[in-house]
C-alpha cells in the first residue's frame, strides 16, 4: 500500500473538536479512508511512537512542555505538517489563559469551593509542567499549512485532504463571514451596543447594525455564517483573513466607527480576539 | 522494583498516562492514572460576560461540548433568576439528546469496539474504527449513520452539531424549524431500531466476553447519576448517590452539590479527585456515566431501555459493578436516548418560537448540571451586578471517574499479573 498517504493525527491543547469534525465527513469517511494510512492518532487508535508520516494534523496548541516536546518530535518526522483548527493556529480558546499568569491559573483550579486540601499542588516532576502562555503551532516550529476553524467545517477538511492527495496546496477561503452571512445589510454604524440577551434581534437584518457585538467583519469566512444565522453573532473563531495583520486590531478599528459607544462595551480584548490572543499582536496581558 | 508506564493512553478524548510499580515478586504494587493537561478554564472564564461563557466552555470537550453549554446556560439561568418558557426547555432537551446520541455512538462504535468486534488480542495497528469498517462494514455504517443523525439533531436546535451556540439567558436564540423537525422524524425509527441492533450485538459480544467483564476492572464504589421522579434522565433535576451495595441512597439538588461533593488534589495529576463528602476521601470515591446513571434510578423513563435495563440487571447485578459492563449501560442509554428524541419530536412545542424570556443581568450564584455522555457536569458562576463572572467552579464529567477508573485499573493489573 505504499501509494497511500501515511497520516498521523494529535489533540495537544485543544478539545479533540477537529477530530470530531473530520468524522462528521460521516458516509464520506469511506470514501476518504481508503486513501490514507492512519500511523498514529491517539484518539482513535492504538500506536504508542510517532513514526515517520507524509502529513501530520496537529489538534491543538501548546500549554505545556510536553506538548512543545511533541510539535518538535512531530516536524522531524513529517514531510507536511498542518496546524489544524483554531487552536493550533491562534492558540482558540485556550489561549484566553495568556490574560492571567499561569501561576494564577493554577491557584483557581486547585483552590475552589469544593477543594478539601487547599495549598497542595501537582507535581512538576510528575505532570508536565505548564508552559508561561499559550502557544499556537507556527509560533514553535515552521508549518506547510493552515487550516483554522472551531472546528474547520468537516468539508474544509476534506478539501484539505483532497487536494493533499491530488498534490495540491489546500486553499483557504479568502472571504469574511459577512460574504456568507443571509443577513441584510444597510451600511450604518449602531448608535449604542447591546449584549447578546438583550431584545429580540430582528431575523433578517445584520446583527452588527442593530447594535450585537459581532465580529464577522473581521473573521475568516468557511463557516457558513452558522452563528449569526442561529440569531448570536459571530465571535471570530475562524481567526483573520490574509488581508490583515492582526484580528483585534481590524475589529477595534471597525467598532472604532461607533465612538464612544464602542469604548463601553465591556471586555473588549477577549471579544475582539475571543479565539486569537496568543497569535495577537499584543497577546500577553502585561503585569 | 519495576515500572510500566502506558503512555499515552490511546482511544479516548483526553490526555493521559498510567504507571504501574510492580513489587520485588512482580506483582503490580501501586497503579497511577496521570491526566497530564490543564488549561484553566476556572480561571479564563472570570471578567467574560456571563451570556458569553456558554459559547467559551464548550471548548472543554469537543465530543460533549452540547452539555458543556447547555449546563452553562442552565447555570447563568440561575445565577440571573430566568424562568425559561417550556419549549425552549424542551428544545435544549432535544439539543442534549442528540449529543448524547452522537457521542454514546462514538463512545462504542468507534473507541470501544475495535476491542470486541477485532477482539483484544488483535493487532493494534488494525484494532481501531478502521479495522471495524473493514471486518464488519454493516455494524460501522449503523454507527456512522447514528452520528449523522446526532449531530444534525443538534445543528438543528444549536445552530452547529460541534460548539452549539443558540442557548442564552432566558432560553434559546433560535428555534428548530418544521422542517429540520421533518428530517429527523423520518429518521428516527430507523435510530430505534439501530439502537436495539447494537444491543443485540452487544449481547452477543457478552456471550463470548463475559468472564472477562466479570474479571477484569471489577470494583465497589459509589454511584452518582442525574434522575427526575427517580427514574433515569439525561437533562434530570436530581442529583442520587447510591452506595457501592445498593442499600443507602441519598438525594440533592444541584444548587446543593457543595455539600455533597468534594475535590482532593493529588501530586500526580492535573485533575482533582472528586467524592461523596458525607463519606469522606477516600472512601466516598464514586463512579459516573451509564454504569452509574443505570445503577441509581428506579427504571428508564423510555419502554424498550427499560427492557434493557431489566435484562442488565439480570446479567450484571444491581448495582453492577462491572467497568466493562459500562459498554452495555452505554447501549442502553443510546436506545433510550434515541426514544426520548422521537417523544420530543411528536410534540407539537418542539418548533414552538416562544422560546426566549427576558432576563435582567444581575448578581448571583447559579449551579448548572447535566449528565453529560461520560457522567454528570457541574458548571457553578457568580456574577456581578452587570451580569460579568466573578467565580467560577466546574467539575467535569470525567474528572468524577478518574480515582476510580485508576481503582479498575489496579485491579484489572492484578488480574493479569497473576495470571502471567
Amino acid at each position: 500500500m505504499a501509494d497511500k498517504v501515511r497520516l498521523g493525527l494529535i489533540q495537544l491543547c485543544g478539545c479533540s473538536g477537529c477530530h470530531i469534525s473530520l468524522l462528521d465527513l460521516h458516509e464520506q469517511l469511506l470514501d476518504v479512508l481508503p486513501n490514507l494510512e492512519i500511523v498514529y492518532a491517539p484518539i482513535i487508535a492504538d500506536a504508542k511512537e510517532i513514526p515517520e508520516c507524509d502529513v501530520f494534523l496537529i489538534e491543538g496548541g501548546a500549554r505545556n512542555e510536553h506538548d512543545e516536546h511533541l510539535i518538535h518530535e512531530i516536524r522531524e518526522k513529517s514531510k507536511v505538517v498542518i496546524a489544524w483548527g483554531t487552536c493550533a493556529v491562534y492558540g482558540g480558546i485556550p489561549g484566553l489563559g495568556n490574560l492571567y499568569d499561569t501561576e494564577q491559573l493554577k491557584k483557581t483550579a486547585y483552590e475552589t469551593e469544593s477543594t478539601d486540601n487547599i495549598g497542595e499542588l501537582p507535581s512538576d516532576e510528575i505532570v508536565p509542567p505548564l508552559t508561561n502562555s499559550v502557544m499556537p503551532v507556527p509560533s514553535i516550529v515552521d508549518v506547510e499549512y493552515v487550516i483554522p476553524g472551531c472546528p474547520p467545517r468537516p468539508e474544509i477538511n476534506a478539501g484539505a485532504i483532497v487536494a493533499l492527495l491530488e498534490g495540491r496546496d489546500p486553499e483557504l477561503p479568502k472571504k469574511i463571514v459577512c460574504d456568507e452571512c443571509p443577513r441584510t445589510k444597510e451600511n450604518v454604524i449602531p448608535e449604542t451596543f447591546k449584549r447578546t440577551f438583550e431584545g429580540t434581534p430582528d431575523p433578517e437584518k445584520c446583527l452588527f447594525e442593530q447594535g450585537y457585538t459581532c465580529v464577522g467583519m473581521g473573521t475568516r469566512a468557511g463557516c457558513g455564517a452558522l452563528c449569526p444565522s442561529a440569531g448570536v453573532p459571530c465571535r471570530g473563531c475562524y481567526g483573520k483573513t490574509d488581508e490583515v495583520l492582526d484580528q483585534g486590531s481590524s475589529l477595534a478599528n471597525t467598532f472604532a466607527a461607533a465612538g464612544d459607544e464602542a469604548l463601553k462595551i465591556s471586555d473588549k480584548s477577549a471579544l475582539f480576539n475571543r479565539f486569537t490572543l496568543p497569535a495577537a499582536l499584543i497577546s500577553k496581558k502585561q503585569e | 522494583m519495576g515500572k510500566i508506564t502506558i503512555a499515552p493512553l490511546t482511544r479516548l478524548e483526553g490526555h493521559g498516562k498510567v504507571t504501574i510499580k510492580l513489587d520485588d515478586s512482580g506483582k503490580p504494587a501501586d497503579v497511577k492514572l496521570h491526566i497530564t493537561a490543564l488549561r484553566g478554564f476556572e480561571q479564563f472564564v472570570i471578567g467574560r460576560p456571563a451570556e458569553e461563557v456558554p459559547r467559551i466552555v464548550p471548548r472543554i470537550c469537543g465530543i460533549c461540548q452540547t452539555a458543556h453549554h447547555l449546563a452553562s446556560v442552565k447555570a447563568v439561568d440561575a445565577a440571573w433568576g430566568a424562568q425559561i418558557p417550556s419549549a425552549a426547555e424542551k428544545q435544549r432537551e432535544l439539543m442534549h439528546l442528540g449529543n448524547m446520541i452522537h457521542s454514546h455512538a462514538l463512545h462504542f462504535y468507534y473507541l470501544a469496539a475495535p476491542d470486541f468486534v477485532l477482539g483484544p488480542d488483535a493487532d493494534p495497528a488494525i484494532r481501531n474504527v478502521i479495522g471495524v469498517i473493514d471486518a464488519a462494514p454493516e455494524v460501522a455504517k449503523k454507527a456512522i449513520a447514528m452520528r449523522r443523525v446526532g449531530q444534525s439533531m443538534v445543528e438543528a436546535t444549536g445552530g452547529k452539531p460541534i460548539h452549539p451556540v443558540t442557548g442564552i439567558p432566558g432560553g434559546l436564540s433560535k428555534s428548530m424549524s418544521e422542517e429540520k423537525r421533518d428530517e429527523l422524524l423520518a429518521v428516527i425509527d430507523t435510530m430505534i431500531q439501530y439502537g436495539q441492533d447494537g444491543l443485540d450485538l452487544m449481547k452477543s459480544l457478552n456471550e463470548k466476553y463475559l468472564d472477562t467483564i466479570n474479571s477484569l476492572g471489577v470494583i465497589d464504589t459509589w454511584y452518582l447519576g442525574l434522575v427526575k421522579d427517580g427514574k433515569h434522565n439525561f437533562y434530570g433535576d436530581t442529583l442520587r448517590f447510591v452506595s457501592p451495595d445498593g442499600s443507602e441512597k441519598m438525594e440533592f439538588k444541584p444548587a446543593e452539590y457543595l455539600d455533597y461533593l468534594g475535590e482532593h488534589v493529588v501530586e500526580h495529576s492535573y485533575v482533582k479527585y472528586p467524592y461523596n463528602k458525607k463519606v469522606g476521601y477516600p472512601e466516598g470515591l464514586y463512579r459516573v456515566g451509564p454504569l452509574a446513571m443505570i445503577n441509581v434510578c428506579d427504571s428508564m423513563s423510555t419502554p424498550l431501555a427499560e427492557e434493557a435495563r431489566k435484562e442488565f440487571a439480570e446479567t450484571f447485578g444491581r448495582p453492577a459493578n462491572q467497568s466493562i459492563a459500562y459498554n452495555q449501560a452505554r447501549l442502553i442509554e443510546l436506545l433510550s436516548a434515541c426514544e426520548r428524541a422521537k417523544e420530543l419530536l411528536e410534540d407539537p412545542e418542539i418548533v414552538s418560537t416562544d422560546v426566549k424570556a427576558e432576563v435582567e443581568p444581575k448578581a448571583g450564584n447559579g449551579v448548572g448540571v447535566v449528565y453529560a455522555p461520560r457522567g454528570t457536569l457541574f458548571h457553578n458562576y457568580e456574577t456581578d451586578d452587570n451580569g460579568i463572572v466573578t467565580k467560577a467552579n466546574m467539575i467535569v464529567a470525567t474528572t468524577h471517574n478518574v480515582p476510580t477508573m485508576e481503582k479498575a485499573i489496579q485491579q484489572a493489573a492484578e488480574v493479569l499479573f497473576k495470571d502471567n
